[in-house]
């Protein structure tokens, strides 16, 4: 129908249109559209009101070049990033380059409300029973529109915790390595399997609220790292326990204040272990944060915290884990962490960006000793990390970096750090 | 009713309030026509702008990929422009109006959002940037657009669009 009346808008361009054959090609083509313009009015007037599209607003307006690709409605994209790092380390002059990660999405479009959103992870290049890397779903989920103030999802999702949780995108952060606070208290790449609801309420003000899957305290496995490897990862994940969390962010151009809660047991009534039956073991985490920019300065700050209750009973099951009681390690009772970084735009020209930046972290996880059975602090869970290093973006989307840090207490980890991050 | 049970109640009644809340605004924030009757007073007829090779080429460098239409529709009258924009954020396209007046953005609507996150980019707050923007060599915008944290890609893409109704504008006007 479409096609004949297009047909038939032509025929009667040409045969109506008395100036059409002194007019050049441009012209002609302009007079056509004229015609095929004034023609789908008069269709659109004489149709009855039944028959009237139900969209929302006008298919006149879609882009071609979403139209051409399928995109925007009905479609599937591509989407991704990555980055790669190259470490020399002061102490042992030992030095390391790797793809840290490739990541790559596939969003799809079900309709006007509809849609889907994936990320899939290759960490260190290889996966194999061999090597290190490792192959993961970082998000899988749907989320269902209602407004620009509600929607609701479900899935496999990032928690809105931090700030690098939700944006981790490198060409986003300043250096090669993302911060040790949003990695060992806010364990980034955090993802729960669960259901929530998020939207815009009041100009720039945005709320996410949700329930899902929690850590896994019977899980513990590595005491540098808080609860992070109690994360079950969307992976047969104990679900005797969930948590519920909670965001407020308020954006605004150049300015970002926000803060999120999450909280639940982990105990998982003992499946993993099963000294952990009936216990709560709640944890809660929480951060607050900011981040301001003006005249190319670009300033942020955050502070995460968090408890693990029942910590005394998770030492005993991480005791009972272990092959031998030198195996055995201190679990985690209470966690914080902050920093404060400052960058500066010194040079911009087109796509190029060149920002230095510093950045001053610390982090404290207090563990429950347990002198008898060998359950010690860790004193590398004490650190002060002092990093200076400078981004250059060659594109907003492609961003070369170079970094030097300075642990306090774990001084192997001193190093020298040059990166290259993208995002499409 | 003990206390885990209210909790999950109070939280599912708060998430339905907010999921009622959104029911009653609507997704698209302005239609196309409305916004262009709405700077006109009424509909005009619309023009065309062709796009041949040479400002296909002069468009791929401010968007950074070719554009895929061969004509532009837009509004105008002696002094002002009215130009429907799309472009992708990070996985969608953004519908956005530019009314541009004596070659500087006079201002800028978005009237589709699609994307999951990054909705910041249609308030006030961030649109007023572009009030009394115009081209500065390079098809550059005059000034800095400051950039919403979790929103870059979608801030880029109104900047693209912003630089592009103000490239067409000119070039309508030749």
């Amino acid at each position: 129908m479409k096609n004949s009346t297009l047909a038939l808008a032509l025929v009667a361009a040409s045969v109506t249109t008395p100036a059409f054959g002194q007019a050049s090609v441009e012209d002609k083509l302009q007079i056509l559209q004229q015609e095929i313009d004034d023609l789908k009015t008069q269709a659109r007037r004489a149709a009855p009101p039944t028959q009237q599209p139900a969209a929302p607003y006008s298919p006149d307006y879609g882009s071609p070049l979403g139209r051409s690709l399928g995109l925007g409605s009905g479609g599937t994209n591509i989407t991704g990033y990555g980055e790669v790092g190259y470490s020399k380390f002061r102490q042992s002059g030992n030095a390391t380059a790797d793809l840290q990660r490739f990541v790559f999405g596939f969003n799809h479009r079900f309709d006007e409300r509809l849609t889907f959103h994936s990320e899939i992870e290759i960490e260190h290049a290889i996966v194999s029973k061999d090597d290190q890397g490792e192959a993961e779903i970082e998000q899988a989920w749907l989320n269902y529109k209602l407004s620009d103030a509600a929607s609701v999802k479900g899935g496999l999702f990032l928690i809105p915790l931090g700030i690098l949780n939700e944006t981790h995108e490198p060409p986003t952060y300043y250096g090669v390595m993302r911060n040790q606070v949003e990695t060992r208290i806010i364990p980034t790449t955090w993802r729960e399997l669960g259901a929530g609801v998020h939207g815009v309420v009041a100009e720039g003000l945005r709320y996410d609220l949700g329930i899902t899957t929690n850590f896994d305290s019977g899980k513990l496995d590595d005491p540098t790292t808080g609860i992070r490897s109690g994360h079950q990862e969307g992976q047969l994940a104990n679900a005797r326990n969930l948590a519920a969390y909670g965001a407020l962010n308020y954006r605004r151009p150049g300015l970002l204040v926000g803060g999120g809660v999450f909280t639940g047991n982990t105990g998982q009534n003992g499946v993993s272990n099963s000294v952990l039956q009936g216990v709560s073991a709640r944890l809660t985490l929480w951060d607050v944060h900011a981040q301001y920019r003006v005249a190319g300065l670009d300033l942020q700050a955050l502070y995460a915290a968090g408890t693990l209750g029942d910590a005394d009973k998770v030492n005993a099951a991480i005791l009972a884990a272990a092959p031998t009681s030198a195996d055995a390690f201190a679990a985690p009772k209470t966690l914080k962490g902050g920093y404060v970084q400052a960058a500066y735009h010194v040079y911009k020209l087109g796509n190029f960006d060149v920002a230095p930046f510093v950045r001053y972290e610390r982090i404290d996880i207090k563990q429950q000793e347990d002198p008898a059975n060998g359950q010690l602090q860790d004193p590398n869970n004490s650190e002060r990390i002092k990093t200076i290093g400078v981004n250059f973006w060659v594109h907003p989307q492609v961003v070369l970096k170079a970094g030097i840090q300075r642990y306090k207490t774990d001084k192997s980890q001193d190093r020298f750090d040059l990166g290259l991050g993208f995002m499409f | 009713m003990s206390r885990r049970p209210r909790r999950s109640l109070a939280m599912l009644t708060l998430a339905l309030g907010a999921v009622a809340a959104g029911l009653v605004r609507g997704e698209v924030f302005q239609e196309p026509d409305a916004f262009v009757a709405e700077v006109f007073g009424s509909k005009p007829a619309p023009k065309v702008l062709w796009l041949t090779e040479d400002l296909q080429a002069q468009a791929a460098a401010i968007l950074g990929h070719p554009p895929a239409q061969l004509r532009q529709r837009y509004w105008s009258d002696a002094r002002k422009s009215v130009w429907i924009l799309e472009e992708i954020g990070k996985e969608e396209f953004i519908t956005a109006g530019f009314v541009v007046v004596d070659g500087r953005i006079d201002h800028v609507r978005v009237l589709v959002y699609r994307e999951s996150r990054g909705q910041e980019v249609r308030f006030p707050s961030f649109l007023k940037q572009f009030k009394e923007a115009k081209l500065a060599p390079g098809d550059r915008l005059d000034r800095e657009i400051d950039g919403i944290a979790g929103a870059t890609l979608s801030v880029a893409a109104m900047e693209r669009m912003a630089r592009l109704s103000l490239f067409f504008d000119r070039t309508g006007r030749k």
